[in-house]
């Protein structure tokens, strides 16, 4: 049968490179010249109005970082970085401290707006639900229901200043911080420069180390004892101006019995280059303290014969330093080029827990490295790891993931559970857990399974008429549906979606 | 290969092992060019470290050290009298002099010629030379074991070192023939601390053959041991090894197999029993090149003091489609002095395969002691009934009844030792 229009044109709809938020927004931008180096570092220092002590920091951290070298034992191969090929700043122009959406520049509102991202809080929620199906989210929701559910506090970092932060009023009502961490630097020095470097110290690893030399913003949340954070904080992220390596630094604290739901989602426009971006994420949560951290990270992954796309180093990990403390790390990734991820807890605090969810999605030319680390050191932790990785295409996910209990961390309790799925067989899966026991009360369960979409789940649903690519969206959905639901609801819709836009062209 | 300046500061054990392997090279009447290679490699690029992947677990540049230096004093002497471990079995000094009298169908020649340096099994394995350079530095002594094609000969052919205080390096390349059948035992006996002894095996198995191999490791305490067993399987052949480590000081087991023809079937089983002052490692992979091969692996592992260690990875080609493998390690703890690491790889380029590996670490099932305490049994037996079920559940898998015999009194006489 000759290829007819009609067949064309849905081939060409469903390439991998149709990544549908490859647009650019063209504002001016005010960036440092390409290059790394003291100069460069105290420009961005004195940008951000810093003080001393953040510069010497920053300095120290880049004295550091000089004399270390790239790792190279993950499962990823790219072409070397040139570091010095990077620009290290680069902000909005016009954008000089808006007091309100209206002093935004309309070309990034419009930006945000082709995202969906819900500036308002309206928005939020017509952007997450269908509006005939309101009642059935909300009793999903369950105890967790608030009457200020689907509130969201967006923080939003535009390629390295955070231009709008909404719901502040109301945050700072109830005694949260919630702001760039620029701001933070200035207003709240005390609490920064008790916390930063904390959980990841600048002398971590090569990729911390570059961000704390050079981090240029991120978001910076502070729960107070004993208070519940009133809504979900959510931050975007988007790597926009040509070259520029995006640092974000994330510093989140709950204090004493505190309780905070962060979201963190990415995506970035098309283009041809390979970006750098090296996040660190710490995570400090005090007794009875707990931090849910969940992203869904999608950006551009390059074309399909793997040509640009992000680079992403990110060092994420958490401290339970109090005791019965808890974090929760979700995350589903879809995007990126080469993903080097390891999101972990280090459950210090007596009777803290750990949790790690995780969806890697790899199609195209992809190359996933990503797990968790949970470090039992305290008394009866317990930790739970549930991955689920999903190679189409060309693809590599590999899940990486320690374990690991000390001597005194008696009754330390571990499940974990990675599975992966294969679509097609130009693609590979791989599995490296570290598990490591050195108390004899410690329990630790480790199971994994490689399989493909089982013939007859595919064949029962094509027999029902749904087109091979929606069943096998829909058998992976049923595959990853654990992770999904630790997603708070306004993440797991777009997550689902996400899943099912990034398997396109997986199939044939 | 002219270079050998070390790329780097050497430790004090390695400059010592460079040193030792130097001077046994001088005492050697015959030079050969392929040892001297291998010593210029050692002596350039050292031992591995916790740096270096394949040995992330078992870092011989410092181990070593602590382990002891050179060896001295008589060999422990039971070692030469020691009995076969199986009935009719039939004991090969490997090295020694061509065997006039082997079973029937099976031929036993001395070699002077190592195989081939093969550069690993494929180039990500370069990590997994060391012992054979080590084998070669040291001037390991060689034997060709051959099963020809069809044979079942009447008892096990039982390999041994021939017992060396310093320590001894052997070579075994066994060619077992199609359609045969027959049994090895690897014989580790104890000789004197502070040795340090290297064992390579090189194993064919033929078109629709069989092999039931025993590894049984009892060195003594302060000895280390590096072995490595390299394996492939043709069409329809079939692995069964059992690994039973069960002393020395500084241990290192690696398996190596690779089925090259379809229908092959991998059957791995293991137990190592650790104590105080014991590194015990087992590092396997299994690589899955053609379709349709099955691979199973359990190591169970009792760990009373020492580290354990076991990495054991599943590759599966782009070819080898329809590929079932399965793996698990399950270790007891039994002190707080002792601890175990796991890391069980997989490693997937097909889409058809079902390949799973689980891996658990904990102390005794508190509910299966209260069940046996509540029955009048002590806790002390209590708890080693427990220990021995949760090992003899991978001996019993060997359909052989001499064989389990042997081996459950092997495990025994360590349990009630040490248990």
């Amino acid at each position: 049968m000759p290829a007819v229009q009609e067949t064309i044109d849905q081939v060409r709809s469903i390439d991998v490179d149709q990544y549908k938020y490859g647009f650019e927004t063209l504002i001016e931008s005010d960036k440092a010249p390409k290059g790394l180096n003291e100069d460069i570092i105290a420009l961005i220092s004195q940008k951000k109005g810093e003080p001393q002590w953040m510069l010497d920091w920053r300095l120290e951290a880049f004295a550091r970082w000089k004399t270390m070298e790239e790792p190279s034992w993950a499962r990823l191969h790219y072409p070397e970085i040139d570091f010095q090929d990077v620009h290290y700043y680069s902000a909005p122009k016009s954008m000089s401290g808006p007091r309100s959406l209206d002093e935004v520049d309309p070309e990034i509102l419009r930006t945000y707006e082709k995202l969906g991202i819900p500036l308002k809080e309206q928005e939020i929620l017509a952007g997450v639900r269908k509006p005939e199906e309101p009642s059935r989210l909300d009793e999903e929701a369950g105890e967790d229901a608030t009457p200020q559910r689907g509130r969201v506090a967006v923080d939003a970092v535009f390629d390295s200043v955070s231009v709008a932060t909404t719901f502040k009023k109301e945050l700072q009502k109830a005694g949260v911080i919630f702001m760039p961490i620029s701001e933070a630097i200035r207003e709240y020095p005390d609490l920064v420069r008790k916390y930063l470097g904390s959980v990841v110290p600048t002398t971590d690893n090569f990729y911390a180390t570059l961000n704390s030399a050079v981090f240029t913003d991120g978001s910076f949340v502070y729960v107070p004892e004993g208070v519940r954070c009133p809504m979900e904080l959510s931050t975007y992220f988007r790597i926009n101006e040509r070259n520029t390596g995006q640092f974000e630094r994330t510093l989140i604290i709950a204090d004493k019995g505190a309780y905070v739901s962060y979201l963190e989602g990415c995506t970035a426009p098309q283009r041809d280059e390979n970006q750098l971006h090296a996040a660190v994420v710490e995570l400090i949560a005090m007794d009875d303290a707990e931090i849910k951290y969940s992203t869904v990270q999608n950006w551009y992954p390059g074309d399909k014969d793997g040509k640009g796309g992000i680079y992403n180093f990110v060092t994420k990990r958490g401290d339970c330093r109090g005791a019965r403390s808890k974090i929760s790390w979700t995350q589903v990734e879809t995007g990126s080029a080469i993903t080097w991820k390891y999101p972990s807890c280090i459950l210090r605090g007596d009777d803290s827990q750990g949790e790690f969810y995780s969806i890697a999605v790899s199609n195209g030319h992809q190359q996933i490295d990503s797990g968790t680390k949970m470090l039992h050191l305290g008394k009866n932790t317990t930790s739970r790891i549930i991955s689920k990785g999903i190679s189409a295409g060309k693809s590599n996910n590999t899940y990486r993931g320690q374990v690991m209990a000390q001597r005194r961390a008696t009754n330390a309790r571990n499940f974990t559970n990675c599975d992966s799925l294969l679509i097609g067989n130009e693609c590979g899966a791989h599995t490296v857990p570290y598990i490591e026991a050195r108390n004899s009360t410690a329990r630790f369960e480790h199971e994994a399974t490689t399989s493909k979409i089982s013939e007859d789940q595919l064949f029962y649903c094509m027999q029902r008429g749904i087109p091979e690519e929606e069943a096998i969206a829909l058998i992976v959905t049923g595959f990853v549906k654990d992770v999904i639901q630790q997603l708070p609801m306004e993440f797991a819709v777009e997550a689902q979606k996400l899943i099912g836009i990034s398997l396109e062209g997986s199939v044939g | 290969m002219s270079v050998t300046a070390p790329s780097r500061a050497f430790s004090q054990a390695e400059q010592s092992l460079v040193d030792r392997a130097a001077a046994a090279l001088m005492r050697s009447a015959a030079g050969n060019s392929e040892r001297q290679n291998a010593l210029s490699m050692l002596k350039q690029e050292g031992l591995p470290s916790r740096r270096t992947e394949a040995w992330h677990y078992t870092d011989l540049r410092n181990l070593l050290g602590r382990v002891g230096s050179a060896g001295t004093g008589a060999p422990a002497g039971d070692a030469d009298i020691l009995a076969p471990l199986l009935p009719n079995g039939h004991v090969v000094e490997i090295g020694a002099a061509t065997d006039v009298n082997p079973l029937a169908g099976v031929t036993v020649q001395q070699v002077d010629k190592l195989p081939e340096w093969k550069t690993a099994l494929n180039h990500l394995d370069r990590e997994f030379d060391t012992i054979r350079l080590l084998s070669v530095a040291f001037g390991a002594k060689a034997t060709k074991i051959d099963v020809a094609a069809g044979e079942t000969p009447g008892g096990s052919i039982e390999l041994r070192a021939e017992p060396s205080a310093s320590g001894s390096h052997t070579y075994a390349i066994c060619d077992v023939g199609d359609e045969a059948k027959a049994v090895f035992v690897e014989r580790l006996s104890a000789t004197s601390a502070g040795s340090l002894a290297t064992s390579v095996a090189d194993l064919k198995i033929g078109d629709g053959a069989e092999v039931l191999w025993i590894v049984d490791q009892e060195k003594g305490a302060g000895e280390t041991h590096l072995s490595q067993f390299n394996v492939t399987l043709g069409k329809d052949a079939k692995l069964l090894l059992f690994v039973l480590n069960a002393g020395g000081g500084l241990v290192r087991s690696e398996v190596h197999a690779i089925t090259e023809g379809e229908g092959a079937e991998i059957r791995i089983r293991g137990v190592n029993l650790l104590k105080e002052g014991q590194h015990v490692d087992v590092t396997t992979t299994l690589n899955h090149l053609v379709p349709n091969t099955t691979a199973t692996e359990t190591f169970r592992n009792v760990v009373t003091g020492g580290q354990g260690v076991f990495q054991g990875m599943i590759r599966v080609s782009q070819d080898a489609q329809k590929t079932d493998a399965k793996m698990a390690c399950n270790s007891l703890l039994l002190s707080d002095d002792g601890g175990f690491s796991a890391k069980p790889e997989l490693e997937i380029f097909a889409d058809d395969v079902q390949c799973g590996h689980g891996a658990t670490a904990g102390e005794i099932d508190a509910d299966h002691l209260f069940y046996l305490m509540s029955r009048g049994i002590p806790e002390r037996q209590a708890r080693a009934l427990l220990v021995r079920a949760f090992v003899d559940e991978v001996v019993e898998e060997i359909d052989d009844e001499p064989v389990v015999e042997a081996l459950e009194a092997r495990i025994d006489r360590w349990l009630e030792a040490h248990g």
